[in-house]
């Protein structure tokens, strides 16, 4: 039997409560962020006085309300909650308000006094890096000997690329509703991905202890990573508004604001140096990450690091060299998004793999399966770890044959050379995506999971569902290790006074570290509850039965030696209680064996790797620069699925969202730092007629996964690389308009705009075909 | 005058009366659901129309049936729905008792976050009234207007179809009868004018109300679909006190077939427009195929896109290729201006303080005339031109007879490429000579650069729209 989305029937009729839905008194109070106009500039003088005397506004703050820490910066303490002498970004939280309704709020607005100094404001990365602006140390991961190699490489290409930012566009934009207790207790309605760290952050900026603070998260509308650390930003808020008007206050960004405010994907900008024979395969790689972190540290340095850990993709790269620098600009600071770093660093290797195939006349899926990382040898990262259970040529194997590859390959040529106006192209890319937080500490979980007297469970772990399906999983391997039908599964909103110290449901992880520990607080329950069936069953029996015969399976407990020797799990449980056996259990989990050195750059910083494939192909309207994506075929490892309908969705909606940063999703500043793509209006994340033509996605089968929870594998981020093989797909288009003897100019995104100065900028004297 | 405007919620006669109300007239939708406790599924996505997690389904008593369209709700101020039917997701089903495309959303794995599947199951179920049995490209156009960053849509997609296998039979299809009936007991007949004290909202039924009324108050602004002006409340949080609401004026509506020309009232909505013009005016229905989404083009109308002369608005430029005219009335007078003429600078046209656009007049085109028209965007759909074009081109023995080229994106109104039009009137239809233009185009325009696209690319793209032009009608 199919099983749907735990949430399903209640998104599907509007049932499902998402924290602006929560229906609370008429004391509740709406909290507004008053923000920075300017990119760059020093707070002369403030006054708040005329402000505060608005009707129904009943509180306006500076930084000085602050009674604990002005501090939200997650990892390094250089993000305030509310701005403190100086702004560094147009956005920047400088006062909160609260107010009965927006029209006092935006009354108030009006009449706050503020008096600035502009200052000179860097918002492009070049400049940042001219001025040397690092937020943090650079880093570097180097394996065998690059000068070396260089001095005997056969070609040697060298280049730019920039790959765009992303806004994460959740449907529900950030929010946060905080309710006052007695004393300092607080509860906050959060939208994070992070419940523990929003709860710490809380704790912080009130100064009270951890204890007193209590989150909840049901459901989130879509994060992304947009809400790892940023949640924590609108619950600070609130909880500030909520200390002092003692009311519950609700904040909540409109779309605009979000799209101002909230930091993106990280820009970046690479240098690179390739050195390959004339075969293709490729000897050495030095390659410059500048990741584009905008004015605070946020995750950055963990970003800019998945990058570096992912700039080979899913080739062996003998002699790499990989420096990261994550610089400093006035722009919001950038953020976790799906992929943290990985789509960035990957970019760059399918970019120098792209041009070795047409410096050598090539197929380019030719050239990436011959620099494959291999099953036996040529397996070692340039971080030290071996790639263990390659699965890059299964797919290979059988995407080639599945998609036709070679035949429509053929075809294409056909048709370029018969058309001026439109070209088609087509490209194959892999992805090789390291799963474990590479902070190794960040990889533990724990679970609470209680068994009540009518034979129900409910069980609360520390993961966040913010739509991928991970309460849907955790229900599964529930009732599968339980032995009961997944309706006897609640799995509860998460909580930091059920299940502490958590971490984010981020890196592709919630479902490996949550669903483990619920794993281990099952098996705790079982073990009590074993000893108490084995003796019912037992009963008058000859030969008695032995605790290690007992199955649970089906709502049934029995003993597998005697099967006839049976009872129903709500028996069972009523006995247990009658018995005075507790029925409630921790679980905790921690991935073994993983470790990662900084200072060296070497180690072992993922319990395992993900793979997968695509082919997709294209047509330009070289005209217009439109793009139809005419066809995608994905063949992804997911190991054993634990719930392939779940796991498909996040594999074609994950391929989807690269499409958008790829193609239409586009940032653009003014020289004052103001981002000009604030709105949907002129946002464009893809829209239903933007999907394949025909659009044909597998979960490799066959293959379990020996590490993880049910021989699962990790989904959530991986396949978003896939949407290389559309980016690549349009440059193979564009390339062909000079019989791909000219390598075209090409970024992230290929807009339309950017595919015609791309085309424009092609010489007019190689063959012109147009 | 009332000062109440009456509609239906699910099949619950309501009433609001705006001398005493927490609502003002420009109170969305949207804004007015979400503060009822049974109506939390409706979400706010944009507030701007562009995301449609605030789907809704109108019906409306269209000659004894109910039509039911999807709308954005965040940009319909409630007066809107006087006279007709709110159809939210709580109304289709419940988790236990769910409707076909709430069965079939579940069945096909098309929700994740869950945050814009309501607004989704309101144009599903808008899809599965209207079509029997609905092609993928009426599915596709049906759901543009609703955005989905989770899924990837092709679930999406699938519910739809496996949920119009019921041919549009449900529990509304019961009810019809007695919906219509209730329906008919609202006042439809006598203006309503809503004040609040501070706002003044005109609801006028017929055509010469509305004049008479924009003759007493010239400064009232005039609304139909309020695609456009919505935003002024909803986006820029401007306080709009005198407002004109046409939309409820049957006569705006209509659409004449004469033997010479197509009479559009300049209260059709863009989606009856498209439709309409389908074989008449094909480059018409070309461009309003990517005009907004359809919960857009159910509100939005001929007379407002026009109206509000927007430089980058999608209908003039071909509007102007086929030659259109647009009919002007004030209380005693009508006036017919050709459309080139009508705007006469930025969003500025010569509309007078007491007058209203009542039609938009488009002449069927003679033997051997050919109309096209172009629109580049950065997303094919639901996205605002960066450059549009509509071409108007006659070719008799090889001579181009008649050549009209007018772009809209690359200057404060449309304009024409008068000095390329020049250049090749009595000339052959070479590519020789189309590409000789390239210059004069470049010389023509000094576009702009903004968050849609760089002046750079905007010439490149208008330069290039004339060679597709050429390319598809040598």
């Amino acid at each position: 039997m199919t099983t749907y989305h735990e949430s399903a029937k209640y998104h599907v009729t509007g049932e499902a409560v998402y924290i602006d839905d929560i229906q609370i008194n008429d004391q509740l109070l709406h909290g507004f962020v008053y923000t920075s106009p300017h990119a760059h500039a020093r707070i002369i003088s403030f006054d708040l006085e005329e402000a505060k005397k608005v009707k129904g506004v009943h509180a306006i703050l500076s930084h000085k309300d602050i009674p604990g820490h002005n501090n939200m910066g997650p990892v390094f303490h250089d993000e305030p909650a509310l701005a403190f002498e100086k702004v560094e970004c147009i956005g920047q939280a400088v006062f909160l308000i609260a107010a009965e309704s927006e029209e006092a709020a935006l009354e108030a607005k009006k009449v706050i006094k503020i008096e600035y100094e502009i200052l000179p404001a860097v918002v492009t990365i070049e400049e940042s890096i001219e001025k040397n602006m690092l937020l943090q140390p650079e880093r570097k991961i180097e394996c065998g000997n690059v000068e070396e190699a260089f001095k005997n490489v056969p070609h040697i290409l060298e280049g730019e690329l920039i790959t765009g930012g992303q806004e994460h566009w959740y449907l529900e934009t950030q929010i946060c509703l905080c309710v006052p207790g007695e004393g300092n207790d607080i509860k906050a309605y959060s939208s994070t991905q992070n419940p523990m760290e929003t709860q710490a952050i809380i704790a912080e900026v009130l100064g009270v202890q951890k204890n007193e603070v209590e989150v909840e998260m049901r459901r989130m509308g879509g994060a992304f990573g947009g809400k790892e650390t940023q949640g924590n930003h609108l619950a600070a808020w609130a909880a500030l508004l909520v200390h002092h008007t003692k009311r519950p206050v609700k904040v909540r960004l409109q779309r605009d604001e979000d799209q101002l405010i909230t930091g993106k994907r990280h820009p970046f900008l690479f240098k690179y140096k390739a050195g390959f024979d004339n075969d293709g395969k490729i000897l050495a790689i030095d390659v410059l990450h500048y990741a584009n972190g905008g004015y605070a540290s946020d995750l950055s340095m963990a970003i800019l690091e998945r990058a570096m850990l992912h700039a080979e993709n899913s080739y062996f790269i003998p002699n790499m060299r990989i420096i990261g620098k994550a610089m400093k600009t006035n722009l919001p600071s950038n953020v976790a998004f799906r992929g943290f770093g990985g789509p960035q660093g990957m970019a760059c290797v399918e970019t120098i793999i792209d041009k070795i195939a047409r410096i050598l006349k090539k197929d380019a899926a030719e050239i990436r399966y011959k620099n494959f990382y291999g099953l036996n040898e040529r397996n070692t990262t340039p971080y030290g770890q071996t790639v263990e259970n390659n699965r890059l040529y299964v797919l290979w194997e059988q995407l080639m044959n599945s998609s036709s590859y070679e035949k429509r390959k053929k075809d294409i040529e056909k048709f370029n050379n018969e058309n001026e106006f439109y070209k088609k192209g087509i490209a194959l890319t892999p992805v090789k995506f390291g799963i474990s937080f590479t902070s190794s500490f960040l990889n533990q979980a724990g679970a609470l999971v209680n068994i009540y007297t009518d034979g129900t469970l409910l069980v609360n772990h520390g993961g966040s569902e913010m739509g991928q399906g991970l309460n849907t999983k955790i229900q599964q391997i529930a009732a599968l290790e339980m032995g009961v039908s997944i309706d006897k599964i609640k799995v509860n909103a998460t909580n930091t006074s059920k299940v502490p110290n958590t971490s984010a449901t981020a890196a592709s992880s919630g479902s490996d570290l949550n669903g483990a520990a619920v794993k281990d607080a099952i098996e705790k329950l079982k073990y009590r509850l074993i000893p108490v069936a084995a003796k019912e069953l037992r009963k008058n029996n000859v030969p008695p039965t032995d605790e290690k015969a007992i199955v649970f399976e089906n709502n049934v407990v029995y003993d597998s030696q005697n099967p006839d020797r049976k009872m129903s799990f709500l028996q069972l449980v009523s006995l247990a209680y009658i018995q005075q056996v507790s029925m409630s259990a921790t679980g905790f989990y921690k991935t073994p064996d993983i470790h990662f050195d900084r200072a060296t750059g070497k180690g072992k910083p993922f319990h395992y790797f993900a793979f997968g494939m695509a082919v997709s192909e294209v047509q330009v309207d070289i005209l217009t620069g439109r793009v139809q994506l005419l066809r995608s075929d994905i063949l992804h490892d997911v190991g054993e699925s634990i719930i392939p309908n779940i796991d498909k969705g996040q594999v074609e909606g994950a391929f989807i969202q690269g499409v958008g940063w790829v193609t239409s999703e586009e940032m653009k500043y003014d020289a004052k730092g103001y981002l000009l793509n604030h709105s949907p209006d002129t946002y464009k994340i893809p829209s239903i007629q933007d999907i394949p033509a025909d659009f044909r996605v597998e979960l490799l089968k066959g293959y379990p996964n020996p590490n993880a929870i049910r021989k699962s594998k990790a989904v959530g981020e991986p396949p978003i690389m896939l949407a290389f093989s559309v980016w690549l797909a349009i440059k193979d288009a564009i390339s062909s308009i000079k019989n791909h003897k000219i390598e075209p100019d090409f970024c992230i995104p290929a807009t339309n705009e950017n595919i015609l100065l791309s085309i424009e900028k092609l010489p007019a004297s190689v063959s012109k075909t147009i | 005058m009332s000062q109440k405007i009456t509609f239906l919620l699910g099949n619950k006669l309501t009433e609001i009366d705006f001398s005493n109300s927490v609502y003002t007239p420009t109170t969305t939708v949207l804004q007015y659901l979400r503060s009822l406790s049974g109506h939390k599924g409706v979400k706010e996505g944009c507030a701007e129309g562009d995301c449609g997690a605030c789907t809704v389904v109108i019906a409306e008593n269209k000659n004894g049936k109910l039509e039911y369209r999807a709308y954005d709700s965040c940009i319909i101020f409630l007066p809107m729905l006087h006279g007709k039917q709110l159809l939210t997701v709580e109304n289709l089903g419940n988790s236990t008792n769910l409707h076909p495309v709430q069965q079939a959303m579940i069945e096909t794995d098309g929700s994740q976050c869950g945050f814009c599947t309501p607004g989704f199951v309101m144009s599903m179920f808008a899809v599965f009234k209207q079509f029997k049995k609905p092609t993928l490209a009426e599915i596709n156009d049906a759901l543009t207007g609703n955005l989905c960053r989770c899924t990837g849509y092709r679930p999406i997609i699938e519910a739809t179809q496996r949920a119009c296998k019921l041919e549009g039979k449900d529990k509304f299809s019961e009810e019809e009868p007695e919906i219509i009936k209730m329906l008919e007991c609202i006042n439809t007949k006598t203006a309503i004018s809503l004040n609040t004290g501070k706002q003044n909202y005109f609801i006028p039924f017929t055509k010469a109300k509305a004049l008479s009324l924009k003759a007493k108050y010239p400064d009232a602004l005039v609304i139909n679909g309020a695609t456009d002006i919505a935003l002024r409340v909803t986006k820029k949080k401007e306080f709009l006190p005198m407002l004109l609401d046409l939309s409820h004026i049957a006569g705006l509506k209509k659409i004449q077939t004469k033997s010479d020309a197509v009479i559009f009232g300049s209260g059709a909505c863009m989606e009856d427009v498209r439709m309409k013009s389908k074989k008449i005016f094909p480059a018409l229905y070309e461009m309003l195929s990517v005009f907004g989404s359809k919960q857009i083009r159910n509100k939005a109308t001929l007379g407002g896109n026009i109206g509000s002369a927007s430089p980058i608005g999608d209908t003039p430029p071909v509007l102007m290729a086929y030659d259109a005219s647009v009919c002007v009335e004030n209380a005693s007078s009508s006036r017919e201006i050709k459309l080139r003429e009508f705007v006469v600078s930025y969003r500025t046209t010569q509309l007078k303080n007491d007058e209203l656009i009542t039609s938009v007049i488009i002449p069927k085109l003679s033997e051997g005339t050919i109309v096209k028209s172009y629109k580049v965007s950065k997303r094919k759909d639901m996205d605002i031109s960066t450059v549009s074009a509509g071409f108007r081109l006659k070719i008799e023995s090889g001579i181009v007879k008649e050549i009209a080229l007018y772009y809209g994106g690359m200057a404060a109104l449309t304009k024409c490429a008068a000095k390329a039009e020049n250049y090749l009137l009595g000339k052959e239809w070479t590519r020789e000579h189309v590409e000789q233009t390239m210059t004069l185009i470049d010389e023509e325009f000094t576009p702009i650069s903004d968050a849609r696209s760089g002046a750079d690319a905007r010439k490149i793209m208008a330069r290039n729209l004339l060679l597709k032009f050429w390319s598809e009608t040598k």
